[in-house]
């Protein structure tokens, strides 16, 4: 019996192909479920239209397949519920952070219907200086999931998470 | 996986892919502008805009294909003229204006931002699912189109008349998106749609908030209720010259892997 926990690790070793930080600490990881030498993952995709969801779904399959003990992976994308960038986590955020993409504090969703997406907020503060003397360039950045912005105070461009 | 009866499954189907053709030509046609748009960040904006559109036309085409039998691939790019559900707007043709682009951009934004909002409560479990999510995207896009909305009412007079005419040039074809497809009545029947006769004025309430905000006045009227068009698989000329072009790879080689 494969334990959960070896399954978790393993999913914490692969990075998002486009930023360096793990699909765990991202929080795309939904449920993993094991049936004796079979695991189920869900994942959330952070934009529908991102391209890297594919190439993320076969490393989860080729590494945990690779696990002592288990025969069959399978991997699918749900949408409900919908990611958000308040299901980051600390490890995830500062990962990010040191690379020069802030993050939002929490995300700004509260049910179905009220789901707001916040683009031009004051205070956006840079991940290179925390200056927040900063201004919005553009919502469409690099990825799907990130927008482009510029320090006044450092000069420097850097880019956002979208707070969703 | 939900189940319906006949006619209801033919209403779901019906449903989904007047969404997702309207999704997926809109795309088409806002991909032409990659490399030529006015200015660089417009450029990749539009990119993405077509990237995320194709990409929840896909989404969709999944979904439906579960109760097509039939590939994504094969929905979007294998059928007849007719068989296409999209409202005539997502294929009229800009001349490359970007007004024109913006203008049919604004309108199908807001009207999907709310089909998506409304269809989040649906009781077919699967599709509200997909809504829930897609809500969330359509706002970026409907919070981009206001900005560029504002920006061209704002700039200039060229620019402030030009986006005035483009925004009129669309209005009538704009009407059209609210044509339901075949078998509507028995979706609202199942509540997989929610009553939506007010549909036209809640959007109509959101597009003249914006034309109010930028300072222009644009008249937008509802359709005549026995008017058919796109949802009924009647098609303008600039929607066929679109599915010449979208369906060219697919007619050449249908099994090939892109």
């Amino acid at each position: 019996m494969v334990r959960k926990q070896a399954i978790l690790d393993v999913l914490l070793t692969i990075p998002d192909p486009e930023m360096p930080i793990s699909i765990v600490d991202l929080g795309i990881v939904e449920t993993v479920d094991v049936q004796d030498s079979n695991v189920h993952v869900d994942l959330l995709p952070t934009f529908i239209g991102c391209l890297a969801l594919p190439a993320i779904a076969d490393e989860v399959k080729s590494k945990v397949g690779a696990i002592d003990g288990i025969e069959q992976v399978t991997v699918d994308y749900i949408y409900d519920p919908p990611w958000s960038t308040d299901r980051m986590t600390e490890q995830g955020k500062s990962d990010l952070a040191a690379m020069g993409i802030a993050v939002p504090d929490g995300a700004c969703c509260g049910g179905s219907n009220e789901t707001q997406v916040e683009l031009q907020t004051s205070a956006i503060k840079c991940p290179w200086c925390e200056s927040e003397d900063t201004a919005y360039t553009s919502a469409f950045g690099p990825t799907r999931c990130r927008s482009i912005h510029y320090c006044n105070a450092c000069r420097q461009p850097f880019e956002r998470m979208k707070q969703v | 996986m939900s189940t319906f009866n006949e006619a209801t499954q033919q209403a779901a189907i019906n449903l989904c892919l007047s969404i997702a053709d309207d999704k997926l030509f809109l795309g088409h046609r806002n991909s032409n502008w990659t490399g030529i748009a006015p200015i660089l960040e417009a450029d990749i904006a539009f990119s993405s805009l077509a990237q995320d559109d194709i990409a929840h036309a896909s989404a969709i085409y999944e979904l439906v294909g579960s109760l097509m039998g039939d590939s994504a691939d094969d929905i979007a790019y294998g059928r007849k003229p007719d068989a296409y559900l999209c409202a005539d707007i997502v294929t009229k043709d800009d001349g490359f204006d970007w007004a024109n682009a913006i203008a049919r951009q604004f309108y199908c934004n807001h009207f999907d931002l709310l089909r998506f909002e409304r269809l989040s409560n649906s009781s077919w479990s699967e599709l509200a699912a997909l809504c829930k999510r897609l809500v969330v995207e359509q706002h970026i896009q409907v919070n981009h189109i206001n900005d560029w909305v504002m920006q061209l009412a704002t700039g200039t007079t060229e620019s402030k008349e030009k986006i005035a005419h483009a925004l009129n040039e669309y209005a009538n074809e704009a009407s059209m998106m609210f044509e339901t497809p075949y078998g509507f009545e028995l979706l609202i029947e199942d509540g997989i749609v929610n009553s939506s006769s007010d549909i036209f004025d809640a959007w109509h309430k959101r597009v003249s908030e914006q034309f109010n905000r930028a300072g222009i006045e644009i008249e937008v009227k509802q359709r005549s209720v026995d008017a058919q068009g796109g949802r009924s698989g009647i098609h303008s000329e600039d929607f066929n010259e679109s599915l010449r072009e979208l369906q060219a790879v697919y007619r050449e080689d249908p099994t090939a892997a892109w």
